[in-house]
């Protein structure tokens, strides 16, 4: 096996209280924030002082599949990812594109302010801009309750490969009269799954965001597994 | 705009006497991945090579490297995470 190093790749400029931000925190006289970041953007040593300055209190902690506090991946996109429930004034990201504050917006059902240090832009998104997401995402869920044939999608990727979940699931599906088939890949292609067209439902297994962004996209309907394994909380999650 | 970070990678090919290494970067700094191999063949005795494919976090890393004798693989933009167990 070859051994493994990972660089964080840090943003090389310098993060800190632009005018930009000041005058939202103002404007919004918010007291205090829950604090994202990519770990690109994870050095925050300077604009802590200056959050402290303005009176805010902010609120750090570690999300569940990550290593460290503050940072944010794209798969801590479920109410339970979070040691803590988010109930500061403001959720906070710092960084750019979508990907990560996607997974807070699925996480929480609250606005999400993204502060981008490259374009010094804010932006703030919720639900509403995840509509189709959500609603593909309830759809395919009650197709699923209604499906018979079932595919298990699994990846070989060894941090995103679930195996025995998926031998766990099928033998739950079997139990309820349903057929179950497991497939297994490395990356999971989109294109292959109409070769198998018995299949009413497709369960993905690897990435949970494969379950959530990338059902858009394709016709064949598709949840994940935590969804498949208790269908009636990803209803809840879905209304939360 | 976003950190190589070759000083680190230079001195860890040398301190692991890697003689292949494999180069991932996300989608944002793949353009980057010529920079990376040339520091790399100029200043150390490895051979790099890029992989074409997904750089989606450490959870996304190429497989069956060893068959090509692959001795360091290198991911930029990601760290270590907790795989959620079943």
């Amino acid at each position: 096996m070859p051994r493994l190093l990972l660089l964080d790749a840090k943003w090389d400029g310098e993060l800190k209280l632009t005018k930009t931000l000041k005058d939202h925190l103002k404007k919004t006289k918010i007291k205090s924030i829950d604090l994202f970041a990519s770990t690109q953007f994870a050095e925050i040593e300077n604009l802590l002082k200056e959050f402290k300055k303005l009176k805010i209190k902010v609120n750090i902690q570690k999300a569940k599949r990550t290593n460290k506090p503050l940072q944010i991946l794209g798969c801590d996109c479920y109410p339970d990812s979070f040691e803590k429930t988010l109930k500061s004034d403001m959720i906070l990201y710092l960084g750019d594109g979508m990907f990560h504050p996607k997974a807070l917006i699925l996480a929480v059902d609250r606005p999400i302010t993204i502060f981008d240090p490259i374009s010094d832009k804010i932006k703030v998104v919720d639900r509403k801009d995840l509509q189709r997401e959500l609603n593909k995402k309830k759809a395919n869920l009650k197709i699923y309750l209604n499906s018979d044939k079932i595919g298990i999608l699994v990846t070989i990727k060894p941090g995103q490969q679930y195996f025995l979940a998926a031998k766990k699931l099928k033998q739950q599906l079997e139990k309820e009269d349903k057929n179950a088939y497991i497939f297994i890949d490395d990356t999971l292609n989109p294109s292959h799954y109409e070769n198998y067209p018995f299949i009413q439902c497709w369960v993905n297994t690897a990435c949970p965001r494969i379950g959530t962004d990338d059902i858009v996209n394709i016709n064949q309907p598709m949840i994940n597994l935590r969804d498949a394994l208790d269908p009636s909380r990803a209803f809840v999650e879905l209304e939360k | 705009m976003y950190k190589l970070d070759l000083d680190k990678l230079i001195s860890t090919i040398k301190q692991q006497k890697a003689k292949q290494v494999l180069i991932q970067l996300p989608d944002g700094m793949k353009q980057k991945a010529n920079l990376v191999v040339d520091a790399v063949e100029e200043q150390t005795s490895a051979k790099a090579f890029i992989w074409l494919g997904s750089c989606y976090g450490s959870c996304d890393l190429p497989l069956g490297m060893d068959i090509l004798n692959i001795d360091l693989v290198v991911q930029w933009g990601h760290n270590k995470f907790n795989k959620e167990m079943w």
